[in-house]
């Protein structure tokens, strides 16, 4: 809190400040520093280049900390004393993309960040008070990141590894240097790839994942290899975390008892004390029961590919910026769903012109693999796509090439 | 385009083979181009599968905070001398 303090001190006079800091001790920092400084922490949906000139285009009094914009230096005082921050106080900006290119804001308040920590220090570490280490293989700028390996040890007993593993050697390297209990925040990508490594993990006491559905067989195969409670965690960049489930031996999620869910006109609506207002359901579900509900599927122009959400609607609208596309398609393949595809009239471009000019512009995970390029589009007489025709087409050409 | 070596080939065949990658034979994959990003434009998934996948062929761990697996990752003939190095 001493370097927060001093570090604070140091900062530039700005009101926004965009931290790109890897290491989450540095992150955790340059976080408190900008809150005593008053200022809000945008938090990029990732480190692309395109996203990084967006985001200081739309937030011209901001300025980049950690990777290439480097911490001013300062001299730790001894006042350790912890601030009091205005609960009104704006100290965190998350981005959902939307349809149309430009990515929403959600404002975090201090308020919502406050209190939304001391509930998920209930939800997720139960009535567990004693201490607790945290290794995260999510970063920090990622809401599932920040809700748990900074806003965590904020507000409960967490201490946080500065690192953030990501092959599951650095996963078991990073976990069996903590003295137990250690508690994992991962995704499905990585504790299966973890899993089937064969690496040994010690003092392991619960894995925590969230971002993509966690199917009950690895859940199950996580349980008994690691001897550690895997806890299922849903939610999203506007409500933050809502509910967990036990996927080895729970179907329902079970949402926080500090949410309300109920039926609007244009889907069910998440309502808490600590949120600004009431916010959307992105997924589709049921509500069963006493606070729970069985989760049905995404919508259909929803994306989440290893964590990262993202808008079908967006990723098209930038690939039909790229100069040269005359029209395109980009969409889940039938029998990878976890993978994209294009079809793309392009007259004059070669698809790895196509693929570079997307790449500045698009996650990497969002990328379509392959893109095939065609004369025009399955479009019908009112200009709409059937997604069967795009398939049936996506599927003869890619017959053809196997050949 | 720079020539592979015997090794080198393999490893492009496990690549293409690990990520399911379409429309590229290992001849296509120069041992001097990027793999990520720019080259052939694998992405964090694919890191994972392929490092998976290196485990299980060559029994060795990768480790992301080890900066020469930084460097390994680079192009094929980075990993490929980093798996010789590490399986002796």
């Amino acid at each position: 809190m001493a370097e927060a303090r001093a570090l604070a001190e140091q900062l530039p006079q700005h009101s926004y400040v965009i931290n790109l800091h890897a290491d989450r001790y540095r992150y955790l920092r340059a976080f408190c520093a900008a809150v005593i400084a008053g200022q809000c922490t945008l938090m990029p949906p990732n480190r692309q280049a395109h996203t990084l000139t967006q985001l200081a285009e739309t937030y011209p009094d901001s300025y980049v900390i950690g990777e290439n914009g480097e911490e001013p230096a300062f001299s730790s005082t001894s006042n350790a004393e912890v601030p009091t921050v205005d609960s009104e106080q704006l100290c965190a900006i998350a981005f959902t993309s939307g349809s149309t290119g430009t990515p929403t804001p959600n404002n975090k308040y201090w308020y919502t960040l406050e209190e939304g920590a001391k509930g998920n220090a209930r939800l997720l570490l139960g009535n567990n008070t004693g201490h607790l280490n945290m290794v995260a293989t999510v970063p920090p700028q990622h809401m599932w990141g920040m809700e748990t390996s900074i806003m965590l040890p904020l507000f409960a007993p967490v201490a946080i590894s500065n690192k953030t593993p990501f092959f599951p050697q650095d996963i078991a390297d990073a976990v069996n240097e903590l003295p137990a209990p250690v508690a994992l925040v991962s995704s499905p990508v990585h504790l299966e790839t973890l899993l089937k490594s064969g690496v040994k993990l010690h003092g392991l006491k619960q894995i925590l994942t969230a971002t993509a559905p966690l199917s009950r067989e690895l859940a199950i195969s996580l349980e008994s290899t690691f001897a550690a409670r895997v806890q299922d965690v849903f939610g999203c960049s506007e409500s933050g975390i809502l509910a967990t489930r036990n996927t080895s031996t729970e179907e329902l999620w079970n949402y926080a008892d500090f949410f309300d869910l109920y039926l609007s006109n244009d889907g069910i609506r998440i309502r808490a004390d600590h949120l600004p207002e009431d916010v959307l359901m992105p997924d589709i579900i049921e509500l069963v029961g006493d606070r729970q509900y069985r989760w049905l599927g995404r919508h259909a122009d929803m994306l989440n590919i290893a964590g990262k959400r993202g808008s079908l609607a967006d990723v098209n609208h930038r690939l039909r910026e790229v100069n040269g596309v005359v029209d395109g398609i980009i969409f889940a393949r039938e029998e990878q769903p976890d993978r994209l595809a294009a079809l793309v009239v392009a007259p004059g471009m070669d698809v790895s012109d196509i693929l570079s000019r997307l790449k500045d512009r698009v996650e990497p995970v969002f990328l379509p693999r392959p893109i095939y390029k065609v004369d025009m589009l399955p479009r019908q007489e009112t200009g709409k796509i059937a997604v069967k025709a795009v398939q049936d087409m996506f599927n003869r050409i890619h017959a053809s090439k196997a050949n | 385009m720079v020539a592979q070596t015997e090794n080198e080939h393999a490893l492009a065949a496990l690549i293409i083979e690990a990520l399911n990658l379409e429309d590229v034979t290992p001849e296509d994959i120069d041992p001097e181009e990027p793999l990520f990003g720019d080259g052939l434009g694998l992405d964090s998934i694919d890191a994972l599968e392929l490092a998976l996948a290196i485990t299980q062929k060559y029994a060795i761990q990768l480790k992301a905070e080890d900066a020469n697996t930084h460097k390994a990752f680079g192009t094929l003939r980075t990993l490929n001398a980093y798996i010789e190095e590490h399986t002796g």
